[in-house]
């Protein structure tokens, strides 16, 4: 079993402050790490190496500098890397990342399953994992918080807000994971001397043969066209007391005075 | 009337501050909260007029009581929390940073990494100084106590140390200068290297003129670490007498600390072990392996690693990290420090030690970027707080019991032996316990946790016992917690009543009246 794991290098969140004028995220001096829900589909696939053997390829496109992830998922246990770093990538949206983490993907041998995270933390888009398997034209199956494999069949639940769906879906497939699944390991010492030696050189548009007019800003449907921080919510009432039917009666009040109800 | 900064109605309005991280609560007559030198002497003078006790307070994160007040003034420094200043010397090329003694450990790091203070009132010198930190490679204070919301003054006071004091030693390696204000309201400046004492004599002028002299304490203290006592040496620097005295002696009004460069890598190991003699030998081992030289080595024992287990559902700080495996016995966690390559060489050799002691190379954890650091961190910091979960748990049902835990260091040959009777004792009493901490300096807390009050009074005994035979075996009773309130018994056992009186005539040159932190250290006449 061969099975990919596309992650994105980010900025830590929890780290980062937005540019009061243009709105855009301050990156200096801020912390890149793996994509958080990326861990939990890069320890999705080392569960099933463990398990039953697979082989696990990690993918992520971007600058040189993001070959820092994929030194850290060697860290933890991955066999092999693939870095898609192009000046032809850069400025792609969601739809140009698709198609050229899918051309990626298509490098690497045959492939039973392509794992992403459900979103990534800074563009919160979760468009490129369905993306990659629409280019790839296979199943795509979102949200998923188990994965069972059962010769050729994946057996898996994925939840949306009030239940989950049990879906049996055939490989190949691709599937994005909530943070449910699992918890990610550490690194190992084995996997950081493996880290260390690694070699990793960028791989370009070229070398996967992605047609230039699909990548980049020229290859990108989305446009951005203004960034801003919608306006804070003012005034509102709180309606409070110690019996919540006489609250709530309050609250019927107010909604048929304001001619809602 | 009281100057605004001072308050009455304590228990109403300012119930907090009545108690620290030690849980004991206690009572006061006042509290002020100054904000400049000028208001402490105020404070000061206050407490002389209506003859108050004066207990020091920063951040209250001390376990020992040490701030709790038994009546008087509160003096919380709180509010004094600037920077004051940079300096840059061309001698050791080191960076120095002054600060108020309200200042708060995570403050003082997030302003250093982020090369930015607030310089309204700095002198030239120090903004040019500023000018060279910002350009230089980032900076960082060492000191690095578990409890981050701790305030230099407090960390001075009680010489605070933490896991990476293996390497960095403690908070007095990096005290360069002070600033205090006596109970008198006298001032007195005191910088590394220039007030000596002679042999055991010192003598002191504060800036107003008078001269405060006299013996120090005859006695020596045990050469491990140690948070126990007044610093007393032949021809020692006289900063040290004040570093660790915890308050008794003057208030802080300025700290100037020295910076040492980041280091470009930081990494953390934990190693878990099939059983605590292979971790034993580890580290034995790692001590001794000089391509190893670890920043912090900790130790997590069986029963520390179980607790973890039982209560991980209660703690956010384990979410992060996976569930521990059965097989995992005991765990030592080790930090590395240094260039890239030299911290990759350092794992390695790491990595022969473990495997030649006992354990296997499979069985460690590995954290070798800044966000997985933090994971470990929080993991060392969810055994206190899942201690503290147990023991409030069991208050409900036995309200008089509290955690007893200890906080002895011994010389290196007598660590696997203090450790092996920990466990015999324990055993034999029926108590449950954990044994976790700073292995590296020989420095176990063993934390006991009684579940009846008959339970309580057993383990205070064993804990004496204990604190006996380390102190005639070379080790000390309080390697970094201090004294305060609540360890008061045992500084008598580590000085003997002799050494106690000695350390007394001391507190009684600068504080005659015995006002300050009174109750701290010893029980006033």
């Amino acid at each position: 079993m061969h099975i990919v794991v596309c992650i994105k290098q980010v900025p830590n969140t929890t780290q980062v402050k937005i540019h009061p004028e243009t709105n855009t995220l301050i990156r200096e001096g801020v912390e890149s790490i793996i994509n958080p829900f990326d861990e939990n589909a890069l320890e999705a696939a080392l569960v099933l190496k463990d398990t039953l053997g697979a082989k696990v390829t990690v993918v992520t496109m971007g600058p040189p500098q993001a070959e820092a992830v994929l030194r850290e998922s060697i860290s933890r246990g991955a066999d092999h890397v693939l870095l898609l770093s192009d000046r032809a990538f850069a400025g792609s949206d969601t739809w140009a990342t698709s198609y050229a983490l899918a051309q990626g993907i298509k490098t690497l041998g045959a492939v039973d399953l392509v794992l992403f995270g459900k979103q990534a933390i800074d563009g919160d888009t979760a468009q490129v994992g369905p993306g990659v398997g629409e280019h790839l034209g296979w199943p795509v199956i979102t949200f998923v918080r188990k994965i069972e494999v059962e010769g050729n069949l994946l057996r898996v639940e994925s939840v949306f807000e009030d239940g989950f769906d049990k879906i049996e879906v055939a490989m190949p497939a691709v599937l994005t994971v909530v943070k449910e699944i699992n918890i990610p390991r550490m690194a190992s010492l084995k996997g950081r001397m493996a880290s260390r030696k690694a070699v990793i050189p960028p791989v370009t548009a070229a070398a996967i043969q992605a047609r230039p007019e699909c990548l980049g800003l020229r290859g990108s449907p989305t446009r951005v066209i203004k960034i801003f921080t919608p306006p804070k919510k003012t005034g509102g009432q709180k309606i409070s007391g110690a019996e919540p039917a006489t609250a709530a009666q309050a609250v019927i009040g107010k909604l048929r005075e304001l001619q809602i109800v | 009337m009281l100057p605004l900064f001072i308050h009455a109605a304590v228990a109403q309005d300012y119930p907090d501050y009545l108690r620290d991280e030690s849980r004991r609560t206690g009572r006061a007559e006042a509290i002020a909260f100054p904000a400049s030198a000028t208001e402490v002497q105020q404070a000061l003078d206050l407490a002389r007029q209506r003859n108050w006790p004066v207990t020091l307070q920063g951040g209250r994160t001390g376990i020992t009581g040490g701030a709790v007040p038994e009546g008087g003034l509160i003096l919380n420094l709180t509010r004094m929390q600037r920077v004051l200043g940079l300096r840059h010397d061309p001698d050791d090329d080191c960076f120095y940073i002054a600060v108020q003694p309200g200042l708060v450990l995570q403050e003082l790091r997030r302003q250093l990494r982020a090369r930015s203070f607030d310089v309204t009132g700095w002198s030239t010198a120090a903004r040019s100084a500023l000018a060279r930190f910002q350009t230089a490679p980032p900076q960082f204070f060492p000191p690095d106590p578990t409890e981050t919301t701790a305030t230099l003054g407090g960390m001075v006071a009680c010489n605070a140390s933490g896991a990476c004091t293996l390497r960095y030693g403690a908070t007095r390696d990096y005290v360069a200068g002070l600033r205090l204000l006596t109970a008198d309201g006298d001032t007195l400046e005191l910088r590394r290297g220039r007030e000596r004492a002679v042999r055991r004599q010192f003598a002191l002028t504060t800036t107003a003129g008078r001269t405060l002299a006299g013996p120090l304490p005859a006695y020596t203290l045990p050469e491990v670490k140690n948070a126990a006592g007044y610093c007393a040496a032949d021809d020692m620097d006289l900063i040290d007498l004040f570093i660790g005295s915890e308050g008794t002696l003057g208030v802080f009004t300025a700290i100037e600390l020295q910076l040492l460069p980041e280091p470009a890598a930081r990494w953390g190991l934990l190693a878990f072990f099939p059983d605590e003699a292979a971790a034993l030998r580890f580290v034995r081992a790692s001590r001794s392996a000089a391509d190893v030289r670890p920043a912090a080595l900790e130790f997590f024992d069986k029963r520390a690693l179980n607790l973890l287990r039982r209560e991980r559902e209660h703690l956010a700080a384990l979410a992060a990290l996976p569930a521990l495996p059965p097989a995992f016995h005991t765990a030592v966690y080790l930090e590395f420090h240094g260039a890239e390559d030299e911290v990759g060489a350092a794992v390695e050799a790491t990595a022969v030690e473990i495997a030649a002691s006992g354990g296997a190379a499979a069985d460690v954890w590995l954290a070798d970027t800044a966000h997985d650091l933090e994971k470990f961190k929080e993991f060392r910091h969810a055994l206190p707080e899942a201690v503290n979960r147990l023991i409030d748990e069991r208050r409900r049902r036995a309200p008089e019991v509290t955690k007893l835990g200890t906080d002895m260091a011994v010389p290196d040959a007598a660590l696997e032996d203090v450790l092996a009777r920990y466990h015999r004792d324990l055993a034999a009493a029926g108590l449950d316990y954990v044994i976790f901490g700073h292995i590296g300096n020989n420095h176990l807390h063993v934390n006991i946790l009684p579940e009846t009050p008959a339970q309580y009074r057993q383990g205070q005994e064993l804990y004496l016992a204990w604190a006996r035979d380390i102190v005639r075996l070379g080790g000390t009773v309080a390697a970094e917690h201090g004294i305060g309130k609540l360890k008061v018994p045992l500084l008598e056992v580590l000085l003997g009543a002799a050494g106690l009186a000695q350390l007394r005539a001391v507190k009684q040159i600068f504080d005659p009246a015995s006002r300050l932190n009174r109750g701290n250290l010893f029980v006033p006449d």
